[in-house]
């Protein structure tokens, strides 16, 4: 654990005036670094070299790693092998539910370049082009070690404020939207306002926006509440209307 | 059992004209028939000899021979033995009636045949998308369907040779061929 004891120079932001602010900025970029919740959308085969990591032999807990259960909760989204582009979708819509900061852990050569899906017409190649990966590990499939070693250059990266794929996304959103829908269609939509957030943490820059952000709001179609219908006394009720 | 019932089989299976019967071995036999007699085959072997589990129906793209091959494999649990039924039908239009009420799983399927070859089965009760519902493109599993092509058309690729990547070859690590040179065939 000795590099990641090591003081890390984290570049000097000048526009922070007072004094106290990078102190404490270090602090929460220290403790960012050492709770590192991971949702493992678990997409390939990759996935399996993550309990050994997990358990016992390896024990990724006694670096602060662990794997939660909801997107909301978790900072690390691990995508852990091929992705077919009927789960990018779903990828997509997990990690913009996720609370900012997060980060994208590419594990496996599939998410790289299609891997020994490269020919597959089923399977996107290039993860980053969807989403911003702060990290790759490759191999097919990577060892436990490889992974605790990818999980420790992260916390390098979150500790000296390098690993910032998060506020790409929001920057350079138009760009990934391009991409995205050119694979799902002109009509792809997802529930997360991603423009509303870039301007909500200050990062809506002139990427952020552009011709494909124009298509979604042209094609974007309000959410409808969902209704659950349930049974009442024999009569099919809508929840939510009052019954007097 | 299986010792009894196939001359049993072998003699229904005469009730109908145009079958060619191999017997792969004594419990397995192919039947080849032609398309149109095989609802009768299908409603004889169920009805009379206890093939009742339709265990799959696969399609084989014969693109020179401008035909589509379905093969029908039914399993009897009496005589533990498999009989698969093949028939050829045109590629264009590429059309052929749906055994769903003779065996019910056969709509899954039909279905799947459907999306992945785009033979259109008469009668069965779902053609809509299956597994493929975000693919917009030909029916992949056509013989025509080009799909290295349709990757590159629709795929970027990733640099092969990064800086980054050749300073770890130098160490001795890295990718040591390109995928060009592996992809070249020895002289
Ligand atoms: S790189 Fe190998 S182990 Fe990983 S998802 Fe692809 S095929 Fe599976």
């Amino acid at each position: 654990m000795k590099e990641i004891d090591n003081p890390i120079e984290a570049p000097v932001d000048q526009s922070r005036t007072n004094p106290l602010a990078r102190v404490f900025d270090e602090l929460v970029r220290f403790c960012r670094s050492r709770s590192m919740f991971m949702l493992h959308y678990c997409t390939g085969c990759g996935a399996i070299e993550l309990p050994p990591a997990m358990t016992s032999r390896f024990d990724m807990e006694r670096l602060g790693i662990q794997p939660m259960v909801t997107p909301r909760q978790a900072d690390i989204l691990l995508i852990t092998g091929y992705v077919s582009i009927k789960t990018l979708k779903r990828v997509i819509l997990t990690y913009e539910q996720m609370g900012s900061p997060k980060y994208v852990i590419g594990i496996c050569s599939c998410t790289v370049n299609g891997g020994m899906y490269w020919q597959s017409y089923a399977t996107a190649k290039q993860l980053d082009q969807y989403l911003p990966v702060d990290l790759y590990i490759a191999g097919c499939m990577p060892r436990p070690e490889a992974v605790l070693e990818g999980m420790r250059k992260l916390m390098d990266r979150i500790r000296s404020g390098e690993a910032d794929g998060w506020k790409d996304y929001y920057r350079r959103y138009d760009w990934y939207l391009g991409n995205q829908q050119h694979l799902f269609g002109d009509d792809w939509q997802t529930p997360a306002d991603v423009i509303g957030e870039a301007s909500h943490y200050d990062l809506a820059e002139p990427g952020t926006e552009g011709e494909h952000t124009r298509l979604l709001q042209q094609c974007q179609k309000p959410l409808e509440p969902q209704q659950t219908f349930f049974q009442i006394g024999g009569s099919l009720e809508k929840k939510g209307e009052s019954h007097e | 059992m299986s010792k009894k019932v196939t001359p049993w089989l072998d003699n229904l299976l005469q009730e109908i004209e145009g079958v060619e019967i191999r017997r792969k071995d004594s419990r397995r036999v192919r039947i080849d028939i032609a398309a149109d007699s095989l609802p009768t085959l299908l409603e004889l072997l169920r009805g009379r000899a206890g093939y009742v589990h339709l265990s799959a129906i696969t399609c084989v793209d014969w693109i020179d021979d401008g035909q589509f091959e379905l093969v029908y494999q039914l399993w009897s649990y009496e005589s533990q033995s498999l009989v698969s039924a093949h028939i050829r039908i045109a590629r264009e239009p590429g059309v052929y009636v749906s055994v769903f009420d003779l065996y019910q799983p056969a709509a899954f399927f039909e279905r799947d045949i459907h999306e992945m070859f785009g033979v259109y089965f008469e009668g069965s009760p779902d053609m809509s998308k299956f597994i493929l519902t975000e693919w917009n493109g030909p029916p992949p599993m056509r013989k025509e369907f080009d799909a290295e092509a349709w990757v590159n058309e629709t795929f970027e690729w990733k640099d092969y040779q990064p800086d980054w990547l050749k300073e770890i070859t130098e160490q001795g690590g890295g990718i040591v061929k390109t995928p060009e040179e592996a992809r070249q065939k020895k002289p």
